[in-house]
C-alpha cells in the first residue's frame, strides 16, 4: 500500500488541528455549528432468556425534528446490539468502529464475540477522548457467559467513559421517564412477551413524557443463538390530518424553450494499443 | 472562578398560534400543549383568551407574562364597557394591545400575539405583534414555535395583494370558512410533524390502560371561529410525542 | 430621571365621574423599569429576545414643489422576514409624515405619541404645529430616554406656514434639519442614487420617480429592504400616496428581461 496522499494523522482517530483556534473563536462569540442530536430515549433489560433493547426513532436539532424515523439500535455483533444516545455522528462512528473490531477479533479468534469486549472497546475509546466524543450507551447481548447489559456514558458522569452493568437500563433525554416504568414493573425472570411489553411501555413513556423522543418504537430481542430485531414494532404517532381536497400551488416555473446540445464524442478508440501496467 | 446566579426572568413554554381572516369570518387556532424545556407541563392549556365579544387573542411564549397580559387587558375592557356602555370593536383592541405592551418596553412581556377578530364592518381581521407592541393588520398570521414551519405555507396558499400596492388591489383571503379551517388543521398537523414544542387528541386506543389512556388525553388543536353568527369553538387531536 | 408618559395617558378617562373607580387602575402609566442590578445587561438580554425589526430603506427630501418621502415595507429578525407589508410612512396628520427605521415598535408607538401631541397643539393653539416644533418635540422625548435602549432613526417631512420643512430625528438624541436624508441599513445603496439624480428644480413626476428608484436600487443590493416601494409627496395642501410597487415587479422596468444572445455550443479540447 502506497503512502495515502490525503493528509490524515498517523495513527487514524480524530485531528485536533483546530482545537486552539475554534476555542479563540467561541471565546469571540462565534456561534459552533450544531449538530444533530438524539434526545432520545433508549432502554435494556435482562429477561429469562436474554436481553431486549428498546428505542424511539426521534433525532432532533434544536425544536426541530430532523428525522422522524431514524435507527437508534446499532448493530455490533451477530449477538450483540447497542443503543445509541447523545451526538448522532459520535454514536454511529463509535459502535461503526467497535463493531469492526470486534469483526477482526472474531476473525482471529473463530469464537462469538462477548459483550464485555464490546464494552471494554467502548469505554476505552471514550475515556481517551475524555468527553469530547458525546455518546451514551446501553450496550445488550447474549454470549457464551450468559446475558449481559451495560451502559457507557461519559456524559454528566466523570471521568468519561464511565459503565455499568444492570439488570435494566434507561438512557438519553428520557431516560427518567422510561426509567420510573421500569423501576414500578420490572422483575427477575420476565417472559419474553412480557419483556417486550415492558420495554415498549417504557419507550413510549419517553415518546409522549419527554420532548426530545418521539415517533415509533424500535425493539431488538437477543437470546441464546438468535437475534430479533423488531424495526418500528409501534407506530403510535401516525399524521393527525389529511385534507381530503389537497393543495395546489399555483404559480409553477414555465419551461419558455428547450434545446439540447448534444455531447461531442473527444474519446478516440484505437485498436491494439499498449497493454495496461501493471 | 467567580459564581455568579444565572437567574432569567423569563421562560418559553413554547405554543404555536395561527389566525386567518376572511370576508365575513375569522379563524384563530393554536395548540393546548404548555412546556419547558424538554417537558410537557400540561396537554391541555388554551393559549386562546376571548378578550371582548368580537376579538380574540392567541398567545404563546411565556405564559406568567401571558396570563398578566391578558389580565391587564380584561381590566381595562372592564373599564371601557363601564364607561361606553359597549363593547370594543378589533381595531380598538389592537390599538390597546399595543400600548399595552409598549408600556413594558424596558422589561417587556414575553408574548407573541396574534389578534383575531371582526371589524365593524363584520369583515375579518387579523393583527400581529411583536413583543413590544409593533403591530400590522395583515390578512392571516402565525406566531411562536411552528411560526417559521407554518408561515411559508400559508403565504403559499394566501398571498394576496400587498395592502400597499396603489392602485390598490383586492386583497380578500379567497378561502371560504370551512376550507379555513381545513388549512389551518393541515398546518397544524404538519407544524407537530416537525416541532417538539407543539402538539396536541389522542388518535389510538389499543396499548395501555383506562389510567395511561387519561393522562394523555389533551395535546389538542383548538380553533375559535368568529362569524355573523356568533363564536364557535372546535378541537381535532394532535400528536402526543 | 424624569420620563414624558404624557402621551400614554387615557385622555378620555380624566376628569369623568368615574375618577374613583379609575383610582384603582394607574390612568397614566410610566415605562416599568426591572428591578436589576445591571440594568444595561438585562437590556441586551431582554432585546435579544424580543428582536426588534431592523434593515429598511428610507429616504426623504425637498424639492421645489413639496417633500418626496419614499420607504420599502420590508421587517426581518435576524435571516427571518417577519413581514413584506409594513407601513414605515407613517402619517401623523394630514400635513406631516414620519418614516421608520429601526425598532419597529419604538417607531410606531412614538410617531402614534407625536400624532397626539400635534393634535393636542392644534386644539390648544387654534393652528397647525410647525415641522420644526413637531420634530422637536419627538427629540425631546427620545433624548429623555437616550442610553436605555430605544432604537429610532425617523425623518419628519411636512408642510407648515414657512413651507417645506424636512427634519432627521435619532434615539440617540440627534436632530438635523436638511434638503436629503436617507435612513436605515439600505441608505448608502439610496444617497448614491439619489444624490446623483438629484436637483431643486425637479418636477413632482421627476422626483416621485428619482425616489422610487432610489428604493428599489437599496431593496436590489440591501438584503434586509424589500417588499413594496411606496412613494409619498408632500405639498401646500398635504401628503398624497403618489405610488406603490412591489419592487420585483419594478425590477423588471429598471432591467428589462432581453433575448439571451446565441447559446454556446459545447467546444471541442484539444486531447492533450
Amino acid at each position: 500500500m502506497g503512502t495515502a496522499a490525503v493528509d490524515v494523522p498517523m495513527k487514524g482517530g480524530f485531528s485536533f488541528d483546530h482545537c486552539r483556534r475554534n476555542e479563540m473563536l467561541s471565546n469571540k462569540g462565534l456561534k459552533p455549528p450544531s449538530f444533530l442530536k438524539t434526545g432520545t430515549t433508549i432502554v435494556g433489560l435482562i429477561f429469562q432468556d436474554g436481553v431486549i433493547l428498546g428505542a424511539d426513532t426521534r433525532a432532533t436539532e434544536g425544536p426541530i425534528v430532523a428525522d422522524k424515523n431514524c435507527e437508534k439500535i446499532h448493530y455490533m455483533a451477530p449477538n450483540i446490539y447497542c443503543c445509541g444516545a447523545g451526538t448522532a455522528a459520535d454514536t454511529e462512528a463509535v459502535t461503526d468502529m467497535v463493531s469492526s473490531q470486534l469483526q477482526l477479533h472474531r476473525y482471529h479468534t473463530s469464537r462469538e464475540s462477548r459483550v464485555v469486549t464490546a464494552l471494554s472497546l467502548l469505554k476505552s475509546h471514550l475515556f481517551s477522548y475524555q468527553g469530547h466524543v458525546s455518546a451514551a450507551l446501553v450496550l445488550g447481548g447474549v454470549d457464551v457467559t450468559g446475558p449481559h447489559l451495560h451502559t457507557v456514558s461519559d456524559l454528566y458522569i466523570y471521568p468519561h467513559g464511565s459503565t455499568d452493568t444492570l439488570p435494566f437500563a434507561t438512557m438519553g433525554s428520557g431516560s427518567l421517564a422510561a426509567m420510573a416504568v421500569f423501576e414500578s414493573k420490572y422483575h427477575e425472570g420476565l417472559a419474553r412477551d412480557e419483556g417486550i411489553k415492558l420495554v415498549t411501555e417504557a419507550i413510549c413513556s419517553g415518546i409522549f413524557n419527554d420532548l426530545g423522543s418521539g415517533s415509533n418504537v424500535d425493539v431488538c430481542v437477543i437470546t441464546k443463538g438468535q437475534t430479533e430485531y423488531l424495526r418500528n414494532l409501534q407506530t403510535p404517532n401516525p399524521r393527525t390530518y389529511v385534507n381530503e381536497r389537497g393543495y395546489s400551488f399555483s404559480k409553477k416555473t414555465e419551461v419558455l424553450s428547450t434545446k439540447i446540445t448534444p455531447l461531442k464524442e473527444l474519446v478516440e478508440v484505437i485498436e491494439g494499443g499498449d497493454a495496461m501496467e501493471e | 472562578m467567580k459564581q455568579q446566579a444565572n437567574w432569567s426572568p423569563y421562560d418559553n413554554n413554547g405554543g404555536t398560534c395561527v389566525a386567518i381572516a376572511g370576508a365575513d369570518y375569522c379563524v384563530v387556532a393554536s395548540d393546548t400543549r404548555m412546556s419547558t424545556g424538554y417537558s410537557i407541563l400540561t396537554r391541555d392549556y388554551s393559549k386562546i383568551c376571548q378578550l371582548a365579544e368580537k376579538s380574540v387573542m392567541a398567545s404563546s411564549g411565556f405564559q406568567a407574562d401571558v396570563r398578566a397580559l391578558q389580565k391587564v387587558l380584561a381590566a381595562r375592557h372592564a373599564i371601557y364597557q363601564h364607561q361606553h356602555n359597549k363593547q370594543m370593536s378589533c381595531p380598538a383592541m389592537a390599538q390597546l394591545l399595543s400600548n399595552t405592551l409598549y408600556y413594558k418596553r424596558f422589561f417587556p412581556y414575553y408574548a407573541f400575539n396574534v389578534l383575531g377578530g371582526l371589524d365593524s364592518e363584520g369583515k375579518g381581521c387579523v393583527f400581529t405583534y411583536d413583543a413590544v407592541g409593533s403591530y400590522e393588520r395583515v390578512g392571516y398570521s402565525s406566531q411562536g414555535s411552528g411560526s417559521t414551519l407554518i408561515m411559508p405555507f400559508l403565504d403559499n396558499q394566501l398571498k394576496s395583494p400587498s395592502p400597499l400596492l396603489l392602485p390598490a388591489q383586492d386583497a380578500v383571503t379567497p378561502l371560504s370558512e370551512s376550507e379555513a379551517i381545513d388549512l389551518v388543521k393541515t398546518c397544524f398537523a404538519s407544524a407537530t410533524e416537525r416541532d417538539i414544542y407543539t402538539a396536541a387528541k389522542y388518535p389510538y386506543f389499543t396499548l395501555f390502560s383506562e389510567h395511561v389512556r387519561h393522562v394523555l388525553q389533551g395535546d389538542k388543536l383548538e380553533i375559535v371561529v368568529l362569524n355573523v353568527s356568533g363564536i364557535r369553538r372546535e378541537y381535532m387531536e394532535l400528536r402526543k410525542d | 430621571m424624569k420620563f414624558d408618559a404624557s402621551g400614554l395617558e387615557s385622555h378620555v378617562l380624566r376628569g369623568g365621574v368615574s375618577d374613583d373607580l379609575l383610582s384603582v387602575f394607574p390612568t397614566a402609566p410610566s415605562f416599568e423599569i426591572p428591578g436589576a442590578t445591571d440594568f444595561d445587561g438585562f437590556q441586551k438580554e431582554a432585546i435579544q429576545m424580543v428582536k426588534p425589526a431592523k434593515g429598511t430603506t428610507t429616504l426623504a427630501f425637498i424639492f421645489k414643489d413639496g417633500v418626496m418621502v419614499a420607504a420599502d415595507s420590508r421587517a426581518s429578525m435576524g435571516g427571518y422576514i417577519s413581514s413584506q407589508s409594513v407601513k414605515k410612512i407613517i402619517e401623523i396628520n394630514p400635513y406631516m409624515l414620519g418614516t421608520m427605521a429601526g425598532g419597529a415598535a419604538d417607531c410606531q408607538f412614538w410617531h402614534r405619541n407625536l400624532g397626539i401631541k400635534c393634535r393636542l397643539h392644534e386644539l390648544a393653539n387654534k393652528r397647525r404645529i410647525s415641522v420644526t416644533g413637531a420634530s422637536k418635540l419627538l427629540a425631546n422625548i427620545l433624548y429623555s430616554y437616550r442610553g436605555m435602549g430605544l432604537s429610532v432613526g425617523t425623518m419628519i417631512a411636512g408642510w407648515d406656514e414657512t413651507g417645506p420643512g424636512l427634519y432627521y430625528v435619532d434615539s440617540e438624541g440627534g436632530r438635523l434639519k436638511g434638503m436629503r436624508f436617507s435612513v436605515g441599513s439600505g441608505s448608502p445603496y439610496a444617497y448614491g442614487v439619489l444624490d446623483s439624480g438629484y436637483r431643486y428644480d425637479m418636477s413632482v413626476e421627476e422626483a416621485a420617480e428619482l425616489a422610487r428608484r432610489a428604493i428599489y436600487h437599496a431593496t436590489f443590493r440591501d438584503g434586509a429592504s424589500g417588499g413594496v416601494a411606496s412613494v409619498y409627496h408632500v405639498g401646500p395642501n398635504g401628503w398624497k400616496k403618489l405610488s406603490g410597487d412591489d419592487v420585483a415587479e419594478l425590477h423588471y422596468n429598471y432591467y428589462p428581461v432581453e433575448a439571451t444572445v446565441v447559446e454556446h455550443e459545447m467546444a471541442e479540447t484539444s486531447t492533450a
